[in-house]
């Protein structure tokens, strides 16, 4: 019996160098870490109870201030001056407000690669396995010990094998495919699995929309969602300064627990409706439901090509009256070639606004935004429960970023692909 | 793992899909401490809880217990509080991870015919869990024996003190 991609990555990297097996306990080293803002504390504590001196393999981690960017009281602000002091002690690298967000600047600064195994303090870390990696979201006392040892133990995960068959249409997106799944497998339905996703549907899709498909598995409850590695894999990693990519595939005769097909060539918009993931409709059911706040941006859909749709679709237009756009790049490189190709001056012309790159709306902890009593949010974040946004009396609804932006344009939800700009494609 | 194989106690029983960031964290509470969630961890869900709950009772639940929830601190809580194990029918995959390295004993069963109050018995060692008035049994496959040996050590960071060469076994 064959194996899959997370068996041989995980087996790659234990003493024995030989591929592991599904539902194995093994210790395995650790490429590379991510701690950010929101896990700091714990994680310096848990090095404090650990009680060792050095931490030789500190050297390969990223200490990212995304979530409280910039800090919004004193106990978050005080968190960055320990994580400054951290780095320079342990000789981490930080990156500081403004920088973006983790899971973006972890690939776009050479920590990931492909064959590698990635850990990072935060459940969307599974983002890096677009990149043909091993990467999954652990915790402070995981990450201590890591940078004490450069090890960590790890139960191998089952693998589903998910077919996406055929390109997405233009105006349909990565997100509108882990939308579908999470409306038919459910939340948390891909429990404790790695995921590989294969097909047409994913070596069509550019980079920037295969970083969504990996990041947005963590909704499912997925370990891994790892993705074979091609021409255009390579070449993003070895312009981003990457270790020589390794990329690892799956044997003909790998065991999945599963398989599952998807038609991705035919499938429409999605939405996941108030405070439940995985609520899902299609867009085209949904568009009487009016909207308040339009937001793009976060780990899941703020990248490049999601700043590039919503250019596409408001440029020259004026979004409808009483709807707040906020847009946040996902890191400071990103920002800058938006702001060079004028996509910033569109969405800001049409009415919209951008924040320096960081976390920015995603969750309510941080004060950035707060939905008025009744009103409804729509935005291409990850998750969607009652209160997220700090306030239970208002609503939010997931989408792709496509959508929210044509959402801003008309006020109520909208199918992208029926609006000027909306069937934008990357290529 | 001899010493804390067996686990008794009686059992506070809840549902399905259980926030642990919600319920037993300061996510939404800025500036309370472990101790401080601890008084009020899970009351939303079972008023009566503090008042009914003796050290060592175990915490039973239905499907995700842990759910979207990847803060360790929330562990923290539950050890404060006295839990002795946790039963659910299964886990947040963080959760799950997080339990064993802060060396809350877990096991994955079906919960349905456990209630409130049951006197519980876990056997970690062999996966037996027990509730002997009812004559309740189920038969689970153990932890892997890799992960019995961190949650006898106490948790990752002082099994890794006894163990710095990482050898599990």
């Amino acid at each position: 019996m064959g194996h899959t991609i997370a068996e041989k990555i995980l087996g790659s990297h234990t003493d024995a160098g030989t591929p592991a097996k599904a539902g194995e306990v093994v210790v395995a080293k650790v490429d590379s870490t991510m701690i950010h803002d929101a896990r700091a504390d714990g994680a310096f504590s848990a090095v404090e109870r650990l009680g060792v001196d050095s931490l030789p393999f500190a050297k390969n981690t990223a200490l990212v201030i995304d979530h409280f960017s910039p800090p919004p009281n004193a106990e978050a602000a005080n968190t960055h001056v320990a994580m400054r002091a951290f780095a320079e002690k342990h000789g981490a690298r930080l990156f500081d407000v403004g920088s973006g967000i983790c899971h973006q600047l972890m690939p776009e600064n050479g920590y990931v690669t492909c064959g590698a195994m990635v850990c990072g303090t935060d459940t969307h870390s599974t983002t890096y396995g677009a990149f043909n990696a091993f990467a999954t979201g652990v915790e402070g006392t995981d990450l201590s010990v890591i940078m004490a040892t450069g090890k960590n133990w790890f139960r191998v995960p089952e693998t589903i094998k998910v077919m996406l068959n055929g390109a997405l249409q233009p105006g349909v997106w990565a997100k509108d495919v882990t939308l579908y799944m999470l409306g038919k497998f459910g939340a948390e339905g891909l429990n404790y699995k790695a995921i590989e996703y294969k097909g047409s549907g994913v070596s069509s899709m550019e980079i920037d929309d295969r970083m969504t498909l990996s990041n947005h598995a963590a909704e499912l409850g997925a370990k891994a969602a790892i993705l074979e590695a091609d021409d255009k894999t390579t070449s993003w990693l070895k312009a981003h300064g990457a270790a020589a990519p390794n990329p690892v595939t799956a044997d003909e005769d790998a065991n999945y627990f599963n398989s599952i097909e998807i038609d991705t060539a035919n499938l429409t918009p999605q939405i996941a409706r108030k405070h439940l993931i995985d609520d899902v409709v299609p867009v085209p059911d949904m568009t009487k439901q009016k909207i308040n706040v339009a937001l793009v941006g976060t780990c899941t859909n703020g990248r490049f090509d999601d700043v590039r749709q919503v250019a596409e679709i408001v440029r020259g237009k004026k979004i409808a009256q009483g709807v707040r756009l906020v847009v946040t790049p996902a890191s400071r490189d990103i920002y800058l070639r938006a702001e060079k190709e004028g996509l910033i001056r569109d969405i800001v012309e049409a009415g919209g606004s951008v924040d320096s790159a960081g976390c920015g709306t995603c969750v309510g902890i941080t004060n950035k935004l707060i939905a008025g009593d009744g009103e409804t949010v729509i935005t291409s974040a990850n998750r969607n429960f009652q209160g997220r946004l700090g306030n239970y009396e208002s609503d939010i609804m997931v989408s792709s970023s496509a959508t929210v932006a044509a959402s801003a344009l008309t006020g109520h939800v909208t199918d992208p692909r029926e609006i000027e700009g909306g069937q934008w494609r990357a290529a | 793992m001899s010493s804390n194989a067996k686990i008794k106690g009686n059992a506070h029983k809840f549902g399905d899909n259980i926030n642990t960031d919600v319920h037993c964290s300061n996510k939404y509470t800025p500036g309370l401490d472990v101790d401080d969630v601890s008084k009020i961890a899970l009351s939303k869900l079972d008023e009566k809880f503090h008042d009914s709950f003796k050290m060592g009772d175990v915490l039973v639940a239905g499907e995700n217990f842990g759910i979207n929830s990847s803060r360790e601190f929330a562990v923290h809580v539950l050890k404060k509080i006295g839990i002795s194990a946790i039963v659910a029918k299964s886990y947040g995959r963080q959760f799950f991870r997080n339990a064993i390295n802060n060396g809350m004993p877990l096991i994955e069963c079906d919960t349905d015919g456990i209630d409130s109050s049951d006197a519980i018995e876990i056997d970690l060692e062999t996966g037996k869990v027990s509730v002997a008035d009812k004559n309740f049994e189920r038969d689970t496959p153990p932890l892997p024996k890799e992960v019995q040996a961190i949650l006898g050590a106490g948790g990752l960071i002082p099994f890794l003190k006894e163990h710095p060469d990482w050898k599990l076994n």
